[in-house]
């Protein structure tokens, strides 16, 4: 069992929907996304294209992050899930240094959403003062693929652009679609193998 | 003990309106995902659907009905609130409608969001009720759909159109982001768009920017903007004259095509029933239209009827666009003429024309293109011949709501299986032309109505091409109050949740027209800008709190176009409302007895809701909203199937048919390539208009499209070098959500949602660099400032802003200072408006300010 | 508002195609910096000192480690927890808190009781624990596979080099302290060397990483003409390069004061502090990309 991702450039729209419906699952803090989308604009005018690279973390098999870690806090679960122990977080963000593909943030303080007004109902109830001081990042919503769900990420899309399952399986979807799609990793050059695949935009 | 539900509901973030379902931990929201068992979104939803926690628990929300204590009324200016009981505020309100019902009903002005639908029908029931014809959607129409709306209803029966996604191969966009943005039925296009795009579905996009659906586009056709009709019809004069290239079959059985057309322009009739006639070759001799089996209906030539020589409409059409050449086009909207000769052909082979296809065994036109217009090239003076012209492209070879070609959003519907309701199909009216079955907005878009004096805000008796007028909020309504001797001045404005302010045009001049209107009462859920006018601001519940059992009817407004399910939802409070708020309808419905104009207003419900039955509401007996909700869902799918059943399952859905969607083979109606009422309504309206001292340009009221240019166009001074135009963002409704800090912080990660998108070139050349912040200046001196946003993704001529942002109220303080409001340039007046639809022209010229 | 400029500053570095490291630099960020420059002077000190036989450099060793220890805690978002960094079989982090673990008790030990086996013991382990401090720094930026300045063999080399010029920086500084028995003409000179060293090291660098990725070219870019260039040239150049040469070169002229030899430890210690500080600063990320394409935004 090998989780993985394949995210469609051809489908995905930039609607953000998969950056905001993670937000909301996670209830992370302002400045941190685990998913999020960024528009990148190549060609000159009017050969021109933008287009919307969907991201999150990659999950890499052989994931940098895990390896700076002085601490074992960041490590790989089931499924080859790039997580992190919070418990075991110092906060020293060689991580962030180490991930090619800017999927960790630093949580430095508790604040909401509404600066100076406290904290929502919804804030209370999703943050954690164990967040506070450590690296956060996506685990590819483990507890919900676990409870038999799709990443938060996935279930929205309503593109449908991001397709989740096991790479292992070659009959998975996700296999199908990375083999027949001519899936590409990012920057593969590094050695990382990330688990999420890009399908071409044309 | 933890309480842990998931509970089914509708959006209410745009008119959207995808169905929800709500996960609520201990009465606290914290989740909202899409409702896989409604058609409406599938299960998925934009980026602000799941940011609506956010909204509903925005810590700047009102709380409680607030009344202004400063007299003096300005932007900027702190009304000076004071807290007050509900029984206080809803007496204020009654004793002031009062007087106004007595005196004149007519001095009650009612203006809402486009944003939250749900208000629309206990408002129109409401207005009808109390007696005011004057009631709009705050710059709603004006922007958006004068023109685009109005043309749907006329040529699709429907408020929107989409290509027919699962069967298109070539669907040229004017303007339009169907399916790769915000608005109506946004995320079932989304999915639908992507399944035509893995399809192979060929997309070109005409649109000054390419963004949204030009950025998911095969092709990009940049244009300047308010162009589009020259563009459109030098390509019918390619397919029509060049390629000769048409649907004779659709042409003649489906439009007025075949209608004579006498030396006067208009139709010959029959001298007995006043019907047009039509040349039947196998007969030879004129018949008229509805003649049974009129099968060989001429389209071309020229014949005596009636002692004149008349010629069919569609010879006219032919010969008027032969003036439209490409290289005449490519000089207004920089298209290159080659270009357009390519895209005429392409969209002319790729029609098909003859071919079929086997549905559900039936046998059916196969037209895989669409024409597909919408907010960037209606929003124009010119809206009525932009729509009109591009809407020809589809009419000339016939995909108009067959398979494969532009599709109304469900212009028939008969109904739930075991009820048969909703039902509604279109219909042949006056000179055979289509009656919609349904619609959205006051007024039908066919028949034309015969041009009135106006007795309204509008003027709208004199435009019944339009839906709403500037003059709501223009800096010349006075004036024209006056020209045309309005016997009344609006004296009390009940508002709901509209921000006119942002929303319409130049705050300044809308600021004006507020400031003079003596009593505002506004139902709203944060203060803002439109506050600072308000007398009384009633805490409004927010979609997430209040209920409706209509949130997505009617199914031509935002229901998904093309096979699939129907669906009908329910809204309902997923959360208790916090402090005092309440929801608006039903605080409407209280008032309605409080002014003794119950009798009324249940009237006007039972047709509004189509309430039938046991289910009719009796004219006397007072309803809460949440029992004529129920009689409503009750009417429509059975006693068994109450208010009760809908919060518990959330949502209704059955299959449509083939002959639902794919409608105009299956029924007896036409639509106009020749719109001969435009002389009749010219010859009406013009002494009105001639008599009250106004202008009047007969060009405008051409039965044949032209391309008419926008106050930009006309504009002398070389030093304003650029278009401005701006364009509907997928992350923002209108000004609403800028104040909900999750999508507030989406967009400040987005390159184009808070700046000034300007060309590359064009920047470098002006001397600017990415990230500057410049002041824009219209030739009317109005001024708005951002950052400039460099990017090769813009017409070299153009500037394009996104949504309507740009808050200065200290009441939104997430809002506040963000983004650019570009409405800020647009003048509100006569000369600005259309005419012939009173659409606003949002497209202006500007200059970078020294 | 602070907090809100701080946010936008989040979200614009997100939004950027090349996004800025700012963790390793700005805010609490400043005190990683501070901590690497202490340890790695503190083991150069320790080194030299015990090759020299100056003993009061000793304590300065042990005092500059313990500092960068409080530096590195006044870093880390939950110093509380510094005693799990132990994880060294792949990470060079835990690797240096081995180092320090090593050195601190071990300096201690020696130089409270130079004698007999403890000392010797103490000796030992400190002097193993600032060689690891010496080698681990660069280590730690090299294997940062996000910023590619840093993700360089190079790098090591230059930091280690820095190191031992720190060592010699510092004891020259303790000279007018009461440096007897020491040589500060020799230590003079030897610091001359590394600092040349140095400064050819430092070119190097730069050479190579202007001829790599595109990421790496504009950290240069920042570097000599962007956010770090101040700190570059006055500090890393300026101060910590050429004033030590020329001051160094000038001693083959004649002999030099000990002030003058303080001042110039001084200066080095401060290129030193600013060499690390201009490279952490110029860091960006690799940026987004879509397979085969490179950003078409200006790179300015």
């Amino acid at each position: 069992m090998r989780y993985g991702m394949a995210i469609d450039l051809k489908r995905c729209i930039g609607c953000y929907g998969c950056q905001l419906s993670c937000k909301a699952e996670h209830g992370t803090p302002p400045g941190v996304f685990f998913a999020r989308v960024v528009k990148r604009e190549f060609g000159t005018f009017p050969n021109t294209q933008l287009v919307y690279l969907p991201t999150l973390c990659f999950h890499c098999t052989n994931a940098p992050c895990v390896d700076v870690c002085p601490t074992g806090a960041s490590h790989y679960r089931e499924g080859g899930v790039v997580d992190i122990t919070k418990d075991d977080c110092v906060g020293c963000r060689a991580c962030m240094q180490a991930c090619p593909y800017g999927a960790r943030y630093f949580n430095e303080t508790q604040t909401g959403y509404f600066p100076g007004q406290g904290l929502t109902p919804y804030e209370q109830k999703k943050y954690a003062a164990q967040n506070v001081g450590i690296v956060l990042k996506c685990n590819f919503c483990i507890d919900r693929v676990q409870a038999g769900l799709e990443p938060a990420c996935v279930a929205n899309c309503a593109a449908r652009a991001r397709t989740f399952g096991d790479l292992d399986d070659p009959h998975s979807e996700v296999s199908q679609l990375v083999r027949l799609r001519g899936g590409e990793q990012l920057q593969p050059e590094l050695g990382t193998r990330p688990n999420v695949y890009y399908l071409p935009p044309a | 003990m933890t309480t842990d539900q998931w509970i089914a509901s509708t959006c209410g973030l745009c008119y959207g309106t995808c169905s929800i379902r709500a996960h609520v931990v201990d009465d606290v929201l914290v989740k909202i995902e899409g409702n896989p068992e409604s058609a409406i979104g599938r299960g998925r939803l934009c980026g602000k659907g799941v940011a609506g926690i956010m909204t509903l628990y925005d810590p700047n929300r009102v709380n409680v009905p607030l009344r202004r204590t400063n007299p003096v009324k300005g932007k900027g200016v702190d009304p000076g609130w004071r807290e007050i009981s509900w029984d206080e505020a809803l007496d204020e309100v009654t004793a002031r409608l009062t007087k106004v019902h007595d005196d004149d009903p007519r001095k009650l002005f009612i203006q809402r969001t486009t944003t939250n639908t749900a208000i629309r029908a206990p408002m129109m029931m409401f207005a009808a009720a109390f007696g005011t014809p004057n009631s709009w959607a705050a710059g709603g129409g004006l922007h958006c759909g004068n023109g685009a709306h109005l043309i749907g209803g006329l040529y699709h029966a429907s408020w929107s159109l989409v290509p027919d996604f699962k069967h298109c191969r070539l669907a040229i966009y004017f303007g339009a982001s169907k399916g790769h943005g915000a608005g109506h039925v946004s995320c079932t296009n989304m999915q639908d768009a992507a399944d035509a795009r893995a399809r192979g579905m060929r997309l070109v996009v005409v649109d000054p920017m390419a963004n949204f659906a030009s950025a998911k586009a095969n092709e990009w056709v940049p244009i300047r903007p308010g162009t589009d009709a020259a563009l459109a019809l030098a390509m019918v004069d390619v397919i029509l004259n060049d390629l000769g290239v048409w649907d004779a079959e659709y042409l003649a059985q489906k439009t007025n095509a075949p209608y004579l057309i006498g030396p006067d322009g208009c139709y010959v009739r029959d001298a007995e029933t006043g019907k047009p006639l039509v040349w039947d070759a196998a007969r030879g001799h004129a018949v008229r239209y509805d003649t049974p089996d009129g099968a060989a209906l001429a389209l071309e030539g020229a014949y005596d009827v009636a002692g004149v020589r008349a010629r069919p409409a569609f010879v006219l059409l032919r010969e008027h666009v032969r003036q439209f050449s490409p290289e005449w086009a490519e000089r207004i909207s920089t298209v290159p003429a080659a270009t357009i000769r390519r895209l005429a052909r392409e969209f002319a082979t790729e029609a098909m024309v003859g071919s079929t296809i086997v549905l559900d065994g039936k046998r059916l036109p196969y037209r895989p293109v669409a024409a597909i217009y919408f907010r960037g090239s209606q929003g124009h003076k010119n809206s009525v011949y932009n729509c009109f012209a591009i809407e020809l492209l589809n009419q000339v070879v016939g995909a108009a709501d067959v398979v494969g070609g532009a599709l109304g959003f469900n212009p028939v519907c008969y109904g739930h299986p075991e009820t048969g309701k909703p039902w509604y199909e279109p219909k042949s009216g006056p000179d055979g032309l289509m009656i919609t079955g349904t619609w959205v907005a006051p007024h039908l878009p066919y028949p034309i109505s015969d041009p009135k004096h106006p007795s309204t805000m509008s003027l709208g008796g004199l435009f019944p091409l339009g839906m709403f007028g500037p003059t709501m909020a223009s800096s010349d309504q006075e004036e024209l109050w006056t020209k045309f001797g309005l016997p009344y001045r609006p004296e009390v404005m009940l508002n709901y949740g509209a921000n006119s302010l942002l929303s319409v045009g130049n705050s300044d001049t809308v600021a004006e027209t507020l400031a003079r209107i003596p009593f505002i009462v506004s139902f709203d859920i944060t203060l803002t800008e439109f506050s600072e006018f308000a007398d009384l601001v009633l805490p409004d519940a927010s979609y997430l709190e209040a209920l409706d059992s209509r949130p997505n009817v009617p199914f031509i407004f935002n229901h998904p176009a093309g096979l699939g399910a129907w669906s009908w939802p329910v809204r309902q409070p997923v959360v208790p409302p916090a402090g005092q708020r309440r929801s608006a309808a039903e605080v409407l419905i209280a008032l309605v007895d409080r002014l003794g104009i119950r009798e009324e207003f249940n009237a006007v419900a039972n047709t509004h809701l189509k309430l039938d039955g046991p289910h009719r509401l009796e004219f006397g007996t007072p309803y809460r909203h949440e029992e004529i909700c129920d009689r409503e869902l009750k009417s429509h799918f059975g006693a068994e199937r109450g208010l009760a059943w809908f919060k518990e399952h959330g949502v209704i859905s059955w299959p449509k048919r083939v002959e639902e969607v794919y409608w105009r083979a299956f029924l007896d109606v036409r639509v106009p390539v020749y719109w001969e009422f435009l002389i009749g309504l010219n010859r009406k309206a013009k002494p009105i208009a001639n008599a009250a001292g106004l202008d009047w340009d007969d060009a405008w009221y051409d039965p044949l499209p032209r391309w008419m240019p926008c106050p930009s166009h006309e504009v002398q001074d070389g030093a304003f070098d650029l278009w401005g135009f701006y364009y509907r963002d997928t992350l923002h409704t209108n000004s609403f959500t800028n104040e909900n800090p999750w999508l507030d912080e989406a967009s400040r990660l987005d390159p184009f949602s808070y700046t000034i998108a300007l060309n590359a070139a064009t920047g470098r050349r002006k001397g600017l660099r990415d990230g500057q912040p410049v002041t824009l200046e219209s030739p009317h001196g109005r001024r708005v400032r951002g950052r400039v946003h460099l990017t090769e993704t813009v017409h070299p001529e153009c500037v394009g802003i996104g949504g309507c942002a740009g808050h200065w109220a200290k009441t939104l303080p997430i809002a506040r200072g963000k983004g650019v409001m570009f409405n800020d340039l647009l003048e509100v007046d006569w000369a600005h408006g259309s005419p012939v639809n009173l659409n606003l022209d949002t497209c202006v010229k500007l200059r970078i300010a020294p | 508002m602070a907090r809100s400029a701080t946010s936008d500053r989040l979200l614009a570095d997100l939004g950027a195609t090349f996004r800025p490291q700012r963790q390793w630099v700005e805010g609490r960020g400043i005190w990683l910096i501070v901590g690497h420059f202490l340890s790695g002077v503190g083991a150069g000190t320790w080194l030299f000192s015990l090759w020299l036989g100056y003993r009061p450099g000793l304590g300065l060793a042990l005092a500059a480690v313990a500092l960068s220890g409080l530096a590195h805690l006044a870093f880390l978002g939950r110093g509380a927890r510094f005693w799990k960094m132990y994880r060294a079989r792949t990470s060079w982090i835990a690797r240096g808190f081995v180092g320090m673990t090593l050195f601190l008790p071990g300096a201690a030990l020696y130089v409270l009781r130079p004698g007999g086996a403890l000392g010797g013991l103490g000796l030992a382990l400190a002097t193993a624990g600032a060689v690891v401090l010496i080698v681990y720094k660069g280590n730690v930026y090299a294997a940062s596979k996000g910023v590619p300045f840093w993700n360089s063999p190079v790098l090591p080399i230059l930091y280690a080099t820095y190191a031992i010029r720190g060592g010699l920086a510092l004891l020259l500084v303790a000279l007018p302290l009461g440096g007897r028995g020491l040589d500060a003409h020799g230590v003079g000179f030897l610091e001359l060397w590394v600092a040349v060293s140095a400064a050819v090291m430092l070119g190097f660098y730069l050479g190579v990483m202007r001829s790599t990725n595109l990421a790496a070219q504009r950290s240069v870019a920042e570097l000599v003409r962007g956010r770090a260039a101040p700190a570059f040239y006055l500090g890393t150049v300026g101060v910590g390069l050429v004033v030590p040469i020329l001051v160094g070169a000038a001693g083959f002229a004649g002999p030099l004061s000990q002030v003058v030899l303080a001042a110039v430890g001084a200066t080095s210690l401060a290129g030193d502090f600013f060499a690390k500080y201009a490279i952490a600063k110029a860091g960006v990320y690799i940026p987004l990309m879509p397979a085969g394409r490179g950003p078409a935004a200006p790179a300015a």
